[in-house]
């Protein structure tokens, strides 16, 4: 297995708030990492320090081998770190079609034709073929977040960071999804941040659970889904062992 | 360099603008012919219009298309004004190719000062122009070597063929509003292009997604910037004098923001119609003294009220017409045998 990314102690504070603690994990190819916590236990903190929205305080960011810890946002979306936003992020003034080409032309490094194609051939394996005139501002939800993931594919990423794209969905465009990212898979890296458990159980290889910036546990989804740890402070759920 | 030159490259679009090539060389026609033809006074009218037109523009370019909302414009045109007046004056240069030069000097003004202005964000983006403007105007009225309260002239005109002066202005304007009008809509269908729509629309995913946004607003700038100064350079060359309160004029920028919201910000063809809708009015009211001045603001209320995209914006979006697009259209099913 080819590691993608290698993350070694990241650390990252506001003050005296400490919203990554000391974090190291790492992602291989073809692999899913699902990563939980409750609101507030910097999950979307941990995309900002990986994707170069912030800087990290202290720690190594190491993609396909190559540390990327001090580049610039652009500059590490170049090297191949593409993210779906949690609220989609889209160009709305731009038609679905220009939204995937600044995409494929920019962190793809894609010219001319190239570039068309790739989006062309995106925006179908999404489903969004359909609408590939229309403006990205009048889309509705479900559409929205696959227009995120479009473009996060347009980026001929590594590592594809996936931040909530489930979140406010009905079950049944959740399993539309869920197939999406596994048919993914096989290409990149994924890191998934969920809150909605069971995509992430059918998704992912591996879970990690974080509270307050720092790792609780990581395992097998069934092991840290079913760990006390895990049940207490993210799912609220108390092992009264004495009633 | 090798960057700037890759992102002003074709885009992927392909939009074929079979027309635009003759519509231009038939405007480029009628500039030529037309200080042949039109008298003094009118020759002079039309000269401001283009002007006028093309700074709008170059407003536009910054305002509407990267971003960037200046109220602090009028320094570009002082400065480009200054450029080609300071040129002739010390160091001999024939005040007709001075002009030329003129746009390097407010370029490079706006290179220099990116770096400082770029760390404010919107609306303080906006004030910083402003007050940036109005440092320059206070610097360059104590200069002794730019004439300080007093001004500068052009003496080197005075030895020059009068009956010249007017036709040489009207095809610098014509040059500069051709130009600005194919700059824009090469630049819009360019990758730096397409970058600074994204930018425009949302800077954040515009980064995550490879685009160097503070590169790509800085060559807007730039671009912006050395229009103006080109079009204030050309302005001032009729009148032969420049003073501080006139080349650093903040009516100068009002103007540009007028037909720019009027016509619609944002689109290639709304300061065309904003360029239309001011010099109607101030033609059909100039006249009625400040009256004008009153109705001019009714207008703009009115437009931003009833058409918040501007004239050309409001139509774009219902019925989608566009005489210069630059929309870049999917390759078609057929390329990809579906």
């Amino acid at each position: 297995m080819t590691i993608v990314l290698q993350a070694e102690g990241l650390a990252k504070s506001y003050g005296r708030i400490v919203v990554v603690d000391d974090l190291s994990f790492e992602v291989a190819r073809g692999e899913c990492l699902g990563v939980i916590g409750p609101n507030g236990a910097g999950k979307t903190s941990l995309f900002n320090v990986l994707d170069g929205g912030v800087r990290a305080d202290r720690g190594k960011i190491i993609l396909n081998g190559e540390d990327v810890t001090h580049l610039p946002r652009h500059k590490r979306s170049h090297k191949g770190i593409a993210r779906a936003y949690q609220v989609p992020q889209p160009f709305p003034d731009l038609t679905v079609f220009e939204n995937v080409l600044v995409a494929a032309s920019f962190a793809g490094r894609l010219h001319g034709h190239a570039a068309e194609s790739a989006a062309w051939e995106v925006i179908h394996r999404v489903g969004l073929q359909e609408r590939i005139r229309d403006l990205a501002g009048g889309l509705r939800l479900l559409d929205r977040k696959r227009l995120e993931v479009a473009k996060a594919l347009a980026a001929r990423p590594q590592l594809l960071l996936l931040d909530e794209v489930a979140g406010g969905l009905t079950e049944a465009e959740v399993n539309v999804l869920v197939d999406l990212v596994k048919s993914l898979k096989p290409d990149f890296g994924i890191i998934w941040i969920e809150h909605v458990a069971h995509a992430l159980a059918a998704t992912a290889d591996r879970l990690m659970a974080l509270h307050f910036g720092r790792k609780l546990i990581e395992g097998t989804p069934d092991a840290v889904l079913g760990s006390r740890e895990v049940r207490e402070i993210y799912l609220g759920i108390v092992d009264d062992a004495a009633a | 360099m090798a960057a700037v030159t890759t992102m002003l490259s074709r885009s992927p679009g392909r939009h074929h603008l079979l027309l635009m090539p003759a519509v231009l060389l038939v405007l480029a026609l009628c500039a030529v012919a037309a200080p042949f033809v039109v008298g003094e006074g009118l020759l002079r009218l039309s000269s401001e219009i283009l002007l006028i037109f093309a700074m709008a523009q170059m407003w536009n370019l910054l305002s509407g298309y990267a971003g960037l909302l200046s109220i602090g414009h009028q320094v570009f045109v002082g400065a480009g004004a200054y450029g080609m007046f300071a040129l002739s004056i010390h160091a001999g240069v024939n005040p007709y190719v001075a002009i030329a030069f003129a746009p390097f000097v407010s370029g490079l003004l706006a290179a220099l000062v990116a770096p400082i202005l770029f760390r404010l964000r919107d609306a303080y983006f906006t004030i910083g122009m402003w007050v940036f403007s109005e440092i320059v105007t206070i610097l360059v009225g104590k200069s002794n070597w730019l004439g300080g309260q007093n001004g500068l002239t052009l003496s080197a005109l005075r030895d020059m063929d009068p009956d010249w002066i007017s036709p040489i202005s009207f095809w610098w304007a014509a040059f500069a509003a051709i130009g600005s009008l194919v700059l824009l809509a090469g630049l819009m269908r360019s990758r730096l292009g397409l970058a600074l729509l994204a930018v425009r629309d949302n800077d954040v995913a515009a980064s995550s997604l490879g685009i160097d946004v503070w590169r790509s607003r800085f060559i807007a700038f730039v671009i912006s910037a050395a229009g103006t100064g080109l079009c204030g350079a050309i302005y001032f060359l009729g009148p032969a004098h420049i003073l501080p309160a006139a080349g650093f004029d903040p009516n100068w920028v009002v103007i540009m923001l007028f037909i720019c919201v009027v016509g619609g910000l944002g689109t290639i063809e709304g300061p065309i119609v904003g360029t239309i809708v001011y010099f109607g009015l101030r033609q059909a009211f100039a006249t009625s003294g400040n009256w004008y001045l009153i109705l001019m603001g009714s207008v703009a209320v009115v437009v931003m009220l009833v058409a918040r995209k501007g004239l050309w914006g409001t139509l774009h979006a219902r019925y989608g017409i566009s005489l210069i697009p630059i929309r870049r259209e999917p390759p078609s099913d057929k390329t990809f045998g579906i």
